[in-house]
Protein backbone atom coordinates (compact mmCIF):
# COMPACT_ATOMS: atom_id res chain seq x y z
CA UNK A 1 0.00 0.00 0.00
CA UNK A 2 1.53 3.16 -1.35
CA UNK A 3 0.19 5.20 2.06
CA UNK A 4 2.38 6.14 4.32
CA UNK A 5 2.41 5.01 7.58
CA UNK A 6 1.00 7.82 10.30
CA UNK A 7 4.22 6.78 12.47
CA UNK A 8 6.67 4.09 12.57
CA UNK A 9 7.38 2.00 15.87
CA UNK A 10 11.26 2.34 14.83
CA UNK A 11 13.24 4.55 12.55
CA UNK A 12 16.40 2.21 11.57
CA UNK A 13 18.61 3.31 9.53
CA UNK A 14 22.21 4.38 9.01
CA UNK A 15 24.68 7.42 10.37
CA UNK A 16 27.05 7.53 7.71
CA UNK A 17 30.54 9.55 8.88
CA UNK A 18 32.39 11.54 5.93
CA UNK A 19 35.76 12.73 8.20
CA UNK A 20 35.80 8.82 8.85
CA UNK A 21 34.86 6.94 5.47
CA UNK A 22 38.02 6.61 3.03
CA UNK A 23 36.28 5.93 -0.14
CA UNK A 24 37.36 2.20 -0.46
CA UNK A 25 34.54 1.12 -2.00
CA UNK A 26 34.34 -1.67 0.64
CA UNK A 27 30.45 -1.20 1.36
CA UNK A 28 29.70 -0.58 -2.41
CA UNK A 29 30.96 -4.18 -3.03
CA UNK A 30 29.46 -6.17 -0.18
CA UNK A 31 26.09 -4.54 -1.10
CA UNK A 32 26.25 -5.91 -4.74
CA UNK A 33 27.34 -9.28 -3.11
CA UNK A 34 25.13 -9.71 -0.75
CA UNK A 35 22.37 -8.74 -2.48
CA UNK A 36 22.65 -10.46 -5.33
CA UNK A 37 23.43 -14.30 -3.34
CA UNK A 38 20.18 -14.63 -2.26
CA UNK A 39 18.59 -17.04 -5.22
CA UNK A 40 16.59 -15.78 -7.44
CA UNK A 41 16.83 -12.16 -7.11
CA UNK A 42 19.90 -10.66 -7.99
CA UNK A 43 21.31 -6.98 -9.06
CA UNK A 44 22.22 -7.39 -12.62
CA UNK A 45 25.47 -6.47 -15.06
CA UNK A 46 25.43 -6.48 -18.46
CA UNK A 47 28.41 -6.20 -20.70
CA UNK A 48 30.36 -7.34 -17.62
CA UNK A 49 33.28 -7.73 -19.72
CA UNK A 50 33.08 -5.45 -22.57
CA UNK A 51 33.02 -1.76 -23.62
CA UNK A 52 30.76 0.00 -21.76
CA UNK A 53 29.68 -2.33 -18.89
CA UNK A 54 26.26 -0.96 -17.01
CA UNK A 55 24.86 -2.60 -13.46
CA UNK A 56 22.62 -1.95 -10.60
CA UNK A 57 23.83 -1.22 -7.38
CA UNK A 58 22.11 -0.52 -4.12
CA UNK A 59 24.92 2.32 -2.84
CA UNK A 60 27.31 4.13 -4.59
CA UNK A 61 30.81 6.49 -3.53
CA UNK A 62 31.27 9.71 -5.17
CA UNK A 63 34.85 11.48 -4.30
CA UNK A 64 34.30 15.66 -3.87
CA UNK A 65 36.63 18.30 -2.86
CA UNK A 66 36.06 21.37 -1.43
CA UNK A 67 37.48 24.69 -0.12
CA UNK A 68 38.48 24.76 3.37
CA UNK A 69 37.46 28.59 3.93
CA UNK A 70 39.70 28.72 7.25
CA UNK A 71 43.15 27.29 5.52
CA UNK A 72 42.42 28.24 2.01
CA UNK A 73 43.18 24.71 1.27
CA UNK A 74 41.44 21.96 -0.86
CA UNK A 75 39.91 18.81 1.01
CA UNK A 76 38.77 15.80 -0.07
CA UNK A 77 36.16 13.48 0.76
CA UNK A 78 33.49 10.59 0.29
CA UNK A 79 30.24 10.16 0.12
CA UNK A 80 28.82 6.89 0.29
CA UNK A 81 25.20 7.46 -1.27
CA UNK A 82 22.16 5.38 -1.02
CA UNK A 83 18.18 5.06 0.41
CA UNK A 84 18.01 7.29 3.14
CA UNK A 85 14.56 5.53 3.91
CA UNK A 86 12.64 8.76 4.07
CA UNK A 87 9.74 9.40 6.55
CA UNK A 88 8.05 11.26 3.79
CA UNK A 89 9.04 9.20 0.92
CA UNK A 90 7.73 10.40 -2.33
CA UNK A 91 8.65 7.27 -4.08
CA UNK A 92 6.37 5.09 -2.11
CA UNK A 93 3.05 7.65 -2.83
CA UNK A 94 3.99 8.16 -6.61
CA UNK A 95 3.91 3.81 -7.03
CA UNK A 96 1.00 2.98 -8.99
CA UNK A 97 1.17 -0.21 -8.20
CA UNK A 98 1.57 -0.46 -4.39
CA UNK A 99 4.79 -2.23 -5.18
CA UNK A 100 6.66 0.35 -3.00
CA UNK A 101 6.19 0.73 0.81
CA UNK A 102 7.45 1.93 3.81
CA UNK A 103 6.73 -1.15 7.14
CA UNK A 104 4.84 0.69 9.63
CA UNK A 105 7.02 -1.36 12.55
CA UNK A 106 10.27 -0.11 11.27
CA UNK A 107 10.11 2.70 8.71
CA UNK A 108 12.29 0.15 6.01
CA UNK A 109 11.24 1.62 2.78
CA UNK A 110 11.02 -1.72 0.50
CA UNK A 111 9.94 -2.84 -3.07
CA UNK A 112 7.75 -5.61 -3.39
CA UNK A 113 8.91 -7.49 -6.40
CA UNK A 114 5.93 -9.23 -7.79
CA UNK A 115 3.89 -6.39 -7.93
CA UNK A 116 6.51 -3.60 -9.88
CA UNK A 117 5.93 -2.81 -13.36
CA UNK A 118 9.26 -1.41 -13.64
CA UNK A 119 7.74 2.35 -14.43
CA UNK A 120 10.34 3.96 -13.16
CA UNK A 121 8.30 6.85 -11.57
CA UNK A 122 9.72 6.34 -8.22
CA UNK A 123 13.34 6.55 -9.39
CA UNK A 124 12.06 10.03 -10.93
CA UNK A 125 10.46 10.75 -7.68
CA UNK A 126 13.73 10.55 -5.11
CA UNK A 127 15.64 13.18 -5.02
CA UNK A 128 18.48 10.89 -4.37
CA UNK A 129 18.70 8.64 -6.70
CA UNK A 130 18.24 5.71 -4.81
CA UNK A 131 17.05 3.47 -6.71
CA UNK A 132 17.60 1.39 -10.19
CA UNK A 133 15.79 0.07 -12.29
CA UNK A 134 17.43 -3.36 -12.96
CA UNK A 135 17.85 -3.69 -16.64
CA UNK A 136 17.50 -7.80 -16.73
CA UNK A 137 14.66 -8.66 -14.19
CA UNK A 138 12.89 -5.22 -15.18
CA UNK A 139 12.27 -4.23 -11.55
CA UNK A 140 13.23 -1.48 -9.53
CA UNK A 141 16.18 -2.10 -7.01
CA UNK A 142 16.95 -0.25 -3.86
CA UNK A 143 18.54 -0.46 -0.54
CA UNK A 144 16.68 -2.92 1.38
CA UNK A 145 18.43 -2.09 5.18
CA UNK A 146 19.21 -5.20 4.68
CA UNK A 147 16.10 -6.78 5.92
CA UNK A 148 17.34 -10.49 5.70
CA UNK A 149 20.15 -9.85 7.84
CA UNK A 150 19.02 -7.38 10.81
CA UNK A 151 16.41 -9.77 11.55
CA UNK A 152 17.69 -13.07 10.82
CA UNK A 153 18.01 -15.96 13.08
CA UNK A 154 20.57 -17.97 11.17
CA UNK A 155 23.19 -15.16 11.42
CA UNK A 156 25.25 -14.97 14.48
CA UNK A 157 23.72 -11.49 16.88
CA UNK A 158 27.15 -10.21 15.74
CA UNK A 159 26.45 -10.60 11.93
CA UNK A 160 22.91 -8.87 12.36
CA UNK A 161 23.51 -5.43 10.70
CA UNK A 162 23.40 -4.07 7.07
CA UNK A 163 26.35 -5.80 5.18
CA UNK A 164 27.43 -2.09 4.55
CA UNK A 165 28.34 -1.51 7.76
CA UNK A 166 29.42 -4.85 9.12
CA UNK A 167 32.09 -4.73 6.07
CA UNK A 168 33.09 -1.06 6.21
CA UNK A 169 36.55 -1.44 7.57
CA UNK A 170 37.10 2.27 9.03
CA UNK A 171 33.45 2.27 11.28
CA UNK A 172 32.27 4.91 9.29
CA UNK A 173 28.80 3.62 9.04
CA UNK A 174 26.70 2.96 12.24
CA UNK A 175 23.01 1.09 12.15
CA UNK A 176 20.58 1.62 14.40
CA UNK A 177 16.89 3.32 15.58
CA UNK A 178 16.82 6.75 15.03
CA UNK A 179 13.79 6.77 17.02
CA UNK A 180 15.29 5.88 20.44
CA UNK A 181 17.02 8.79 21.60
CA UNK A 182 19.56 6.70 23.94
CA UNK A 183 21.01 4.58 20.27
CA UNK A 184 23.97 5.02 19.74
CA UNK A 185 23.21 6.57 16.48
CA UNK A 186 20.82 9.20 18.02
CA UNK A 187 23.47 10.02 20.56
CA UNK A 188 26.06 10.49 18.05
CA UNK A 189 23.62 12.64 15.70
CA UNK A 190 23.08 15.16 18.85
CA UNK A 191 26.80 15.06 19.79
CA UNK A 192 28.26 15.96 16.03
CA UNK A 193 25.27 17.61 14.56
CA UNK A 194 23.93 15.23 12.38
CA UNK A 195 22.49 16.48 9.07
CA UNK A 196 19.89 15.50 6.20
CA UNK A 197 20.44 15.56 2.99
CA UNK A 198 18.45 17.97 0.54
CA UNK A 199 16.43 19.00 3.62
CA UNK A 200 14.16 21.48 1.49
CA UNK A 201 12.80 18.15 -0.25
CA UNK A 202 10.89 17.78 2.50
CA UNK A 203 11.62 14.37 2.51
CA UNK A 204 12.47 14.00 6.20
CA UNK A 205 15.46 11.48 5.74
CA UNK A 206 16.12 8.91 8.60
CA UNK A 207 19.51 8.65 7.24
CA UNK A 208 21.83 10.85 9.10
CA UNK A 209 25.26 12.42 7.64
CA UNK A 210 27.82 13.59 10.00
CA UNK A 211 29.86 16.09 7.94
CA UNK A 212 33.80 16.48 7.92
CA UNK A 213 34.87 19.01 10.37
CA UNK A 214 36.84 21.80 9.77
CA UNK A 215 40.52 21.41 9.91
CA UNK A 216 42.29 23.91 11.51
CA UNK A 217 45.00 26.23 10.49
CA UNK A 218 47.73 24.58 13.00
CA UNK A 219 46.49 21.23 12.11
CA UNK A 220 47.71 21.48 8.59
CA UNK A 221 50.91 23.54 10.20
CA UNK A 222 52.31 21.58 12.34
CA UNK A 223 51.57 18.36 9.90
CA UNK A 224 53.42 20.39 7.19
CA UNK A 225 56.49 21.35 10.17
CA UNK A 226 57.42 17.36 10.79
CA UNK A 227 58.43 17.17 7.03
CA UNK A 228 60.26 19.92 6.21
CA UNK A 229 62.09 21.28 9.34
CA UNK A 230 65.46 19.86 9.55
CA UNK A 231 67.36 18.51 12.58
CA UNK A 232 70.98 18.18 12.96
CA UNK A 233 71.56 13.76 12.81
CA UNK A 234 73.47 12.08 14.82
CA UNK A 235 75.66 9.14 14.47
CA UNK A 236 77.08 7.48 11.62
CA UNK A 237 74.51 9.95 9.59
CA UNK A 238 75.39 12.58 11.62
CA UNK A 239 79.27 11.44 10.61
CA UNK A 240 78.75 11.70 6.75
CA UNK A 241 76.64 14.82 7.21
CA UNK A 242 79.80 16.59 8.62
CA UNK A 243 82.09 15.00 6.05
CA UNK A 244 80.16 15.94 3.10
CA UNK A 245 79.84 19.39 4.51
CA UNK A 246 83.46 20.13 3.93
CA UNK A 247 83.85 18.96 0.72
CA UNK B 1 15.90 13.58 -18.24
CA UNK B 2 15.08 10.80 -20.95
CA UNK B 3 13.08 12.13 -23.79
CA UNK B 4 11.54 7.98 -24.32
CA UNK B 5 10.28 8.15 -27.71
CA UNK B 6 7.21 5.97 -25.79
CA UNK B 7 6.36 8.35 -23.30
CA UNK B 8 6.42 11.67 -25.42
CA UNK B 9 4.64 9.68 -28.25
CA UNK B 10 2.07 8.42 -25.39
CA UNK B 11 1.77 12.00 -24.55
CA UNK B 12 1.22 13.18 -27.24
CA UNK B 13 -1.11 11.13 -28.94
CA UNK B 14 -3.61 10.36 -26.08
CA UNK B 15 -3.31 14.20 -25.23
CA UNK B 16 -4.61 14.69 -28.83
CA UNK B 17 -7.16 11.85 -28.82
CA UNK B 18 -8.51 12.78 -25.16
CA UNK B 19 -8.85 16.66 -26.27
CA UNK B 20 -11.14 15.25 -29.08
CA UNK B 21 -12.87 13.01 -27.12
CA UNK B 22 -13.61 16.50 -24.87
CA UNK B 23 -14.36 18.83 -27.13
CA UNK B 24 -16.60 16.28 -28.48
CA UNK B 25 -18.49 15.88 -25.45
CA UNK B 26 -18.46 19.39 -25.05
CA UNK B 27 -20.51 20.03 -28.71
CA UNK B 28 -22.86 16.68 -27.38
CA UNK B 29 -23.43 18.76 -24.15
CA UNK B 30 -24.89 21.95 -26.56
CA UNK B 31 -26.16 20.02 -28.85
CA UNK B 32 -24.05 21.66 -31.24
CA UNK B 33 -22.97 18.32 -33.23
CA UNK B 34 -24.60 15.94 -35.21
CA UNK B 35 -24.89 11.62 -34.70
CA UNK B 36 -22.33 10.86 -37.68
CA UNK B 37 -19.63 13.55 -36.43
CA UNK B 38 -20.09 11.98 -32.66
CA UNK B 39 -19.44 8.26 -34.03
CA UNK B 40 -16.91 9.70 -36.05
CA UNK B 41 -14.63 12.13 -33.84
CA UNK B 42 -15.11 10.51 -30.81
CA UNK B 43 -14.20 6.88 -32.91
CA UNK B 44 -10.62 8.96 -33.78
CA UNK B 45 -10.44 10.52 -30.23
CA UNK B 46 -10.59 6.63 -29.14
CA UNK B 47 -8.14 5.65 -32.00
CA UNK B 48 -5.75 8.30 -30.50
CA UNK B 49 -5.85 7.83 -26.79
CA UNK B 50 -5.67 3.93 -27.35
CA UNK B 51 -2.98 4.68 -29.82
CA UNK B 52 -0.85 6.53 -27.17
CA UNK B 53 -1.77 4.25 -24.19
CA UNK B 54 -0.16 1.02 -26.11
CA UNK B 55 2.71 3.59 -26.41
CA UNK B 56 3.13 3.92 -22.82
CA UNK B 57 2.42 -0.34 -22.49
CA UNK B 58 6.43 -0.22 -23.90
CA UNK B 59 7.23 2.26 -21.68
CA UNK B 60 7.44 -0.64 -18.84
CA UNK B 61 9.74 -2.55 -18.09
CA UNK B 62 7.86 -5.75 -16.45
CA UNK B 63 4.68 -5.16 -18.67
CA UNK B 64 3.10 -8.47 -17.17
CA UNK B 65 2.12 -5.97 -13.46
CA UNK B 66 0.98 -3.40 -15.48
CA UNK B 67 -2.89 -4.32 -14.49
CA UNK B 68 -1.61 -3.65 -10.77
CA UNK B 69 -1.50 -0.14 -12.00
CA UNK B 70 -5.08 0.58 -11.11
CA UNK B 71 -4.49 -0.03 -7.55
CA UNK B 72 -3.24 2.71 -5.95
CA UNK B 73 -5.25 5.68 -6.61
CA UNK B 74 -5.30 7.21 -2.94
CA UNK B 75 -1.94 8.50 -3.60
CA UNK B 76 -0.49 8.09 -6.93
CA UNK B 77 -1.26 10.50 -9.86
CA UNK B 78 -0.14 7.43 -12.46
CA UNK B 79 -2.66 4.89 -10.94
CA UNK B 80 -5.38 7.83 -11.23
CA UNK B 81 -4.26 8.04 -14.84
CA UNK B 82 -4.96 4.36 -15.47
CA UNK B 83 -8.28 4.86 -14.01
CA UNK B 84 -9.26 7.60 -15.10
CA UNK B 85 -8.43 6.92 -19.00
CA UNK B 86 -9.89 3.17 -18.96
CA UNK B 87 -13.20 4.90 -17.58
CA UNK B 88 -13.37 7.54 -20.33
CA UNK B 89 -12.65 4.99 -23.30
CA UNK B 90 -15.38 2.78 -21.67
CA UNK B 91 -17.86 5.66 -21.62
CA UNK B 92 -16.70 6.94 -24.97
CA UNK B 93 -17.40 3.44 -26.19
CA UNK B 94 -20.98 3.50 -24.86
CA UNK B 95 -21.56 6.26 -26.36
CA UNK B 96 -20.80 5.42 -29.44
CA UNK B 97 -22.29 2.12 -29.38
CA UNK B 98 -25.96 4.20 -27.97
CA UNK B 99 -25.53 6.97 -31.13
CA UNK B 100 -25.49 3.90 -33.36
CA UNK B 101 -28.08 1.90 -31.77
CA UNK B 102 -30.89 4.56 -30.98
CA UNK B 103 -29.34 7.35 -33.37
CA UNK B 104 -29.82 10.11 -30.93
CA UNK B 105 -27.64 11.65 -28.02
CA UNK B 106 -28.26 11.85 -24.70
CA UNK B 107 -26.38 15.53 -23.68
CA UNK B 108 -25.62 15.17 -20.06
CA UNK B 109 -22.97 12.06 -21.34
CA UNK B 110 -21.79 15.04 -23.42
CA UNK B 111 -20.73 17.07 -20.74
CA UNK B 112 -19.45 13.89 -18.62
CA UNK B 113 -16.88 12.95 -21.58
CA UNK B 114 -15.68 16.75 -21.30
CA UNK B 115 -14.93 16.54 -17.82
CA UNK B 116 -13.63 13.62 -17.56
CA UNK B 117 -11.24 13.38 -20.58
CA UNK B 118 -9.87 16.50 -19.49
CA UNK B 119 -9.40 15.34 -15.79
CA UNK B 120 -7.35 12.82 -17.51
CA UNK B 121 -5.35 15.02 -19.32
CA UNK B 122 -4.83 16.70 -15.69
CA UNK B 123 -4.11 13.16 -13.81
CA UNK B 124 -1.42 12.67 -17.03
CA UNK B 125 0.26 15.80 -16.48
CA UNK B 126 0.39 15.31 -12.73
CA UNK B 127 2.70 12.52 -13.28
CA UNK B 128 5.41 14.85 -13.52
CA UNK B 129 3.95 17.99 -12.15
CA UNK B 130 4.35 16.34 -8.51
CA UNK B 131 7.90 15.73 -8.86
CA UNK B 132 10.06 18.12 -6.61
CA UNK B 133 13.19 16.60 -7.92
CA UNK B 134 12.76 18.01 -11.05
CA UNK B 135 11.62 22.19 -10.62
CA UNK B 136 10.83 22.99 -13.95
CA UNK B 137 7.90 20.59 -13.98
CA UNK B 138 6.89 21.35 -10.67
CA UNK B 139 4.49 24.04 -10.94
CA UNK B 140 1.06 24.38 -12.47
CA UNK B 141 2.00 25.06 -15.78
CA UNK B 142 2.81 21.79 -16.64
CA UNK B 143 -1.26 21.26 -16.23
CA UNK B 144 -1.77 24.35 -18.13
CA UNK B 145 0.20 23.34 -20.95
CA UNK B 146 -1.17 20.09 -21.41
CA UNK B 147 -4.47 20.08 -20.79
CA UNK B 148 -4.56 23.34 -23.54
CA UNK B 149 -2.37 21.47 -26.32
CA UNK B 150 -5.09 18.86 -25.49
CA UNK B 151 -8.26 21.16 -26.14
CA UNK B 152 -6.24 23.09 -28.97
CA UNK B 153 -5.83 19.83 -31.21
CA UNK B 154 -9.40 19.04 -30.35
CA UNK B 155 -10.94 21.81 -31.36
CA UNK B 156 -9.03 21.97 -34.68
CA UNK B 157 -11.38 19.85 -36.68
CA UNK B 158 -14.73 20.87 -35.04
CA UNK B 159 -14.82 24.56 -34.49
CA UNK B 160 -13.17 27.24 -36.27
CA UNK B 161 -12.80 30.72 -34.39
CA UNK B 162 -13.24 28.62 -31.05
CA UNK B 163 -9.86 27.06 -31.92
CA UNK B 164 -8.24 30.14 -32.89
CA UNK B 165 -8.69 31.18 -29.01
CA UNK B 166 -7.79 27.97 -27.67
CA UNK B 167 -4.15 27.84 -29.90
CA UNK B 168 -3.93 31.31 -28.79
CA UNK B 169 -4.04 30.24 -25.09
CA UNK B 170 -1.68 27.19 -25.37
CA UNK B 171 1.09 29.20 -27.56
CA UNK B 172 1.16 32.09 -24.26
CA UNK B 173 1.24 28.97 -21.63
CA UNK B 174 3.82 27.45 -24.10
CA UNK B 175 6.15 30.47 -24.18
CA UNK B 176 5.34 31.08 -20.10
CA UNK B 177 6.48 27.25 -19.35
CA UNK B 178 9.79 28.17 -21.92
CA UNK B 179 10.43 30.83 -19.95
CA UNK B 180 10.13 29.55 -16.40
CA UNK B 181 11.91 26.65 -17.11
CA UNK B 182 14.96 28.69 -18.40
CA UNK B 183 15.24 30.80 -14.76
CA UNK B 184 18.30 29.97 -12.59
CA UNK B 185 15.85 30.50 -9.58
CA UNK B 186 13.88 27.23 -10.38
CA UNK B 187 16.29 25.05 -8.25
CA UNK B 188 15.95 28.53 -5.46
CA UNK B 189 17.28 26.22 -2.23
CA UNK B 190 19.09 23.05 -4.07
CA UNK B 191 22.33 22.63 -4.97
CA UNK B 192 25.65 20.15 -4.98
CA UNK B 193 26.26 21.74 -1.12
CA UNK B 194 22.34 20.66 0.06
CA UNK B 195 22.83 17.81 -1.59
CA UNK B 196 25.63 16.31 0.28
CA UNK B 197 24.10 18.11 3.70
CA UNK B 198 26.25 21.33 3.39
CA UNK B 199 25.01 24.76 3.29
CA UNK B 200 23.04 25.85 -0.16
CA UNK B 201 26.53 28.10 -1.51
CA UNK B 202 29.52 25.33 -0.36
CA UNK B 203 32.05 25.51 -2.96
CA UNK B 204 32.31 22.02 -3.99
CA UNK B 205 33.05 19.48 -6.68
CA UNK B 206 33.42 16.36 -7.67
CA UNK B 207 36.69 15.10 -8.51
CA UNK B 208 36.07 11.32 -9.34
CA UNK B 209 33.69 9.06 -10.78
CA UNK B 210 31.13 6.98 -8.50
CA UNK B 211 31.29 4.58 -11.42
CA UNK B 212 33.52 3.99 -14.18
CA UNK B 213 30.51 3.65 -17.10
CA UNK B 214 27.13 5.09 -17.39
CA UNK B 215 24.43 3.55 -15.39
CA UNK B 216 20.62 3.60 -15.49
CA UNK B 217 20.27 7.23 -13.12
CA UNK B 218 22.52 8.96 -15.82
CA UNK B 219 20.58 7.62 -18.76
CA UNK B 220 17.22 8.36 -17.07
CA UNK B 221 18.13 11.10 -15.44
CA UNK B 222 20.96 12.87 -16.44
CA UNK B 223 20.68 12.84 -19.91
CA UNK B 224 22.63 14.86 -22.19
CA UNK B 225 21.25 16.39 -25.19
CA UNK B 226 22.36 18.41 -27.46
CA UNK B 227 21.09 21.19 -25.91
CA UNK B 228 23.01 23.58 -28.57
CA UNK B 229 19.56 22.84 -30.93
CA UNK B 230 17.34 23.85 -27.89
CA UNK B 231 16.54 27.17 -29.38
CA UNK B 232 16.00 26.37 -32.92
CA UNK B 233 13.62 23.41 -31.83
CA UNK B 234 11.72 25.90 -29.41
CA UNK B 235 11.28 27.99 -32.70
CA UNK B 236 10.13 24.69 -34.33
CA UNK B 237 8.04 23.43 -32.59
CA UNK B 238 6.45 26.90 -31.62
CA UNK B 239 6.26 27.79 -35.79
CA UNK B 240 4.57 24.19 -36.20
CA UNK B 241 1.76 23.66 -33.57
CA UNK B 242 0.95 26.87 -32.48
CA UNK B 243 2.08 29.77 -35.75
CA UNK B 244 1.02 28.02 -38.63
CA UNK B 245 -2.22 26.53 -37.33
CA UNK B 246 -3.57 29.94 -36.53
CA UNK B 247 -2.38 30.93 -40.03
CA UNK B 248 -4.03 27.99 -41.17
CA UNK B 249 -7.53 28.55 -39.40
CA UNK B 250 -6.95 32.29 -39.98
CA UNK B 251 -6.57 31.48 -44.22
CA UNK B 252 -9.51 28.71 -44.45
CA UNK B 253 -11.78 28.37 -41.64
CA UNK B 254 -14.03 25.74 -41.97
CA UNK B 255 -11.94 23.67 -44.35
CA UNK B 256 -11.79 20.20 -43.29
CA UNK B 257 -9.01 19.23 -45.75
CA UNK B 258 -6.70 22.06 -44.75
CA UNK B 259 -7.74 21.18 -40.68
CA UNK B 260 -6.05 17.73 -41.51
CA UNK B 261 -2.90 19.53 -42.48
CA UNK B 262 -3.32 22.03 -39.06
CA UNK B 263 -3.92 18.66 -37.02
CA UNK B 264 -0.68 16.94 -38.67
CA UNK B 265 1.75 20.32 -38.25
CA UNK B 266 0.09 20.73 -34.57
CA UNK B 267 0.46 17.01 -33.30
CA UNK B 268 4.65 17.61 -34.98
CA UNK B 269 5.05 20.94 -33.17
CA UNK B 270 3.67 19.31 -29.86
CA UNK B 271 5.84 15.95 -30.41
CA UNK B 272 8.82 18.76 -30.19
CA UNK B 273 7.63 20.77 -27.15
CA UNK B 274 7.38 17.64 -25.56
CA UNK B 275 11.03 16.07 -26.57
CA UNK B 276 12.11 19.38 -25.18
CA UNK B 277 10.02 19.02 -21.94
CA UNK B 278 11.53 16.13 -21.25
CA UNK B 279 15.25 16.43 -22.39
CA UNK B 280 15.29 20.15 -20.80
CA UNK B 281 13.93 19.04 -17.84
CA UNK B 282 17.19 18.46 -15.10
CA UNK B 283 16.63 16.51 -11.44
CA UNK B 284 17.97 17.06 -8.69
CA UNK B 285 20.07 13.49 -8.80
CA UNK B 286 22.17 15.43 -11.11
CA UNK B 287 24.21 17.78 -8.49
CA UNK B 288 25.76 14.20 -7.45
CA UNK B 289 27.79 14.06 -10.75
CA UNK B 290 28.88 17.78 -10.96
Amino acid sequence: MTKLPKCEDKKLGLLIDLDTCVGCHGCVVSCKEWNSSGGEKQLSDLNSHQKDPVGTFLNRVHSYERENSCTNETETFYFPRSCLHCEDAPCVTVCPTGASYKREEDGIVLVNEDDCMGCGLCAWACPYGARELDLVSGVMKKCTLCVDRIYSEELPPEDRVPVCVKSCPTGARAFGDFNDPNSDVSKKVKERGGVDLMPEMQTKPVNKYLLPRIKSKNSASSFGSVVEEETDATGLLGWVDRALSKI
Amino acid sequence: MHPAPSIILFTVLSGFGFGLISIVGLLQFLNQINEFDIIIFSGMGLFFSIIGLISSFFHLANKKNAIKSMSQWQTSWLSREAISSVLCLSIVVGNIGWVIVQNRYINDVGIMLFLLSLFTVFTTSMIYAQLKTVPSWNNMLTPAIFIFAALAGGSILLMDYASLVLLLIFGVLQVLFWYTADQSFIYKETSVGTALGFSKNEDIRSFDLAHTSRNYLLNEMVYKVARKHGVKMRYISFFSAFVLPMLLVLMFPGNFSVSVLVIASHLIGIYFSRWLFFAEAKHSVGFYYN
